[in-house]
């Protein structure tokens, strides 16, 4: 019982604590890689609590059965004389609610997030089959071109996955702009980023009220296309991936529907093309991000375990 | 569910570029010009077709006669702003190379990128 209630109160703990600083440290994108590494690491943590926190509770109700105080005992010790009062059986259907419930919210957690990332795959993959279809070939150009005023370039999952550009992109890149922006989208397929994005996409979706889920969700975004701009600027070099993203931001026609974002990440990922960061703060970042990636994994573990043989702050106090 | 198989593309290419409505017949004669295919395989295609909601058909006489419910024009400005929307509301996942952006934003943007890719040289 102890072991459970540590864990959740690590998770949120996690949950409430993590997001702040880390956003902090992933927002100017110096080390996007190690960046995804940290969030997907605080996200998988959470997430590995509340199950293992869940599994507890019904490994401990199951194992206990037939002393109900026993367990109890382990986490509030008043009860104790209420139990061996002949309380047994209104504790024993307490316990059963509270593990019910834990049960239950990682077991919906768990199906809805499966529904979304099937539901995800299947739109995805739609998507690109009827733009293989619809989209023309153009010598020379590996991705399938859509007749189109917007000047758009994206990439989606399918069999096969499919890059997408339309003939205004065509018109206003030359062919080295053109390289590069399609080394960024290939970058995007072979590094399965709409896996990553649909997980948290979906998850952020499922439960918006916690903010780690909700800001990794928003960061991940961006630090995905940061990944992306690394690879095409490795093989085309940062001048002519941004001259691309500039001959892309030309006026484009009214946008359909509604407006989100302000271009403010397109300008961070600009920045840091034309302005290498120094070595110094290359390392410092680095450093910090894989000392907090190490922290979210362990913490779990480390809070399992000292509850587990009773050294924890948490274990006296319910023991 | 596989791809989208090639003969269904071809299939739907090929009605986009006729005008009005083609029977199985007229296809199957249309494409035996360029390759050996059996008429079978081309009825069962554009069943297949009809079921997925690419093309429409009635009954004239013992045959149906078959047309593409939507222009290549129309389902490209679809797709458009289904990428557009991606994220919004759907379940679309895919990453932009570029969000869209107001007129305003646009030009903001598009000084600070010049500014930027002149001292990235």
């Amino acid at each position: 019982m102890s072991v459970a209630a540590c864990l959740l109160l690590y998770s949120f703990g996690v949950a409430v604590l993590v997001p702040r600083p880390l956003a902090r440290l992933t927002r100017k994108g110096v080390a996007p890689r190690l960046g995804v590494a940290a969030w997907l690491a605080a996200i998988g943590s959470v997430l590995a609590s509340w199950t293992v926190a869940a599994a507890v509770l019904a490994d401990d109700l199951v194992r206990n059965w037939n002393q109900p105080g026993h367990i109890a005992s382990a986490c509030f010790a008043a009860l104790r004389q209420v139990a061996s009062g002949g309380a047994g059986l209104f504790l024993q259907a307490a316990l059963l609610a509270v593990t019910a419930v834990a049960a239950g919210a990682v077991i919906t957690l768990a199906w809805r997030l499966v529904g979304s990332l099937l539901r995800a795959r299947a739109h995805t993959h739609r998507h690109a089959q009827q733009a293989r279809v619809v989209g023309r070939h153009v010598d020379g150009v590996d991705a399938v071109v859509l007749d189109a005023p917007e000047r758009v370039a994206y990439c989606v999952a399918g069999r096969p996955n499919t890059i997408v550009v339309t003939s205004a992109t065509l018109d206003a890149l030359d062919d080295r702009h053109l390289g590069a922006v399609l080394a960024h989208e290939r970058a995007h397929l072979a590094g399965r980023h709409h896996q990553i994005l649909a997980f948290t996409r979906g998850l952020a979706a499922i439960l918006p009220r916690i903010e780690l889920f909700r800001t990794a969700s928003r960061e991940m975004a961006r630090l995905l296309e940061m990944c992306a701009d690394d690879a095409a600027a490795r093989r085309y070099g940062s001048p002519t991936l941004l001259g691309a993203l500039l001959a892309l931001s030309g006026r484009m026609p009214a946008p359909r529907g509604a407006l989100g974002s302000t271009g403010v990440d397109v300008l961070a990922r600009a920045e840091r093309l034309a302005l290498p960061t120094t070595r110094g703060d290359r390392w410092r970042t680095q450093l910090l991000l894989s000392a907090a990636t190490l922290l979210v994994v362990g913490g779990p573990m480390l809070t399992g375990v000292l509850a587990a043989t009773g050294l924890a702050l948490c274990g006296p106090l319910m023991s | 569910m596989r791809g989208f198989g090639d003969l269904e593309a071809v299939i739907v290419d090929r009605l986009w570029n006729r005008e009005g409505k083609t029977t199985v017949r007229e296809l199957v004669d249309e494409l035996r010009r360029e390759r050996e295919i059996a008429y079978t395989t081309v009825m069962s295609t554009m069943d297949n077709l009809h079921t997925k909601g690419w093309l429409a058909r009635e009954r004239e006489g013992k045959a149906y006669t078959y047309w593409p419910t939507l222009t290549r024009e129309q389902y490209s400005a679809r797709l458009m702003h289904e990428a557009l929307d991606a994220g919004r509301n759907s379940s679309l996942v895919l990453t932009h190379l570029l969000e869209q952006m107001t007129e305003e934003e646009s030009a903001n943007l598009r000084k600070a990128l010049a500014r930027l890719a002149k001292k990235a040289r």
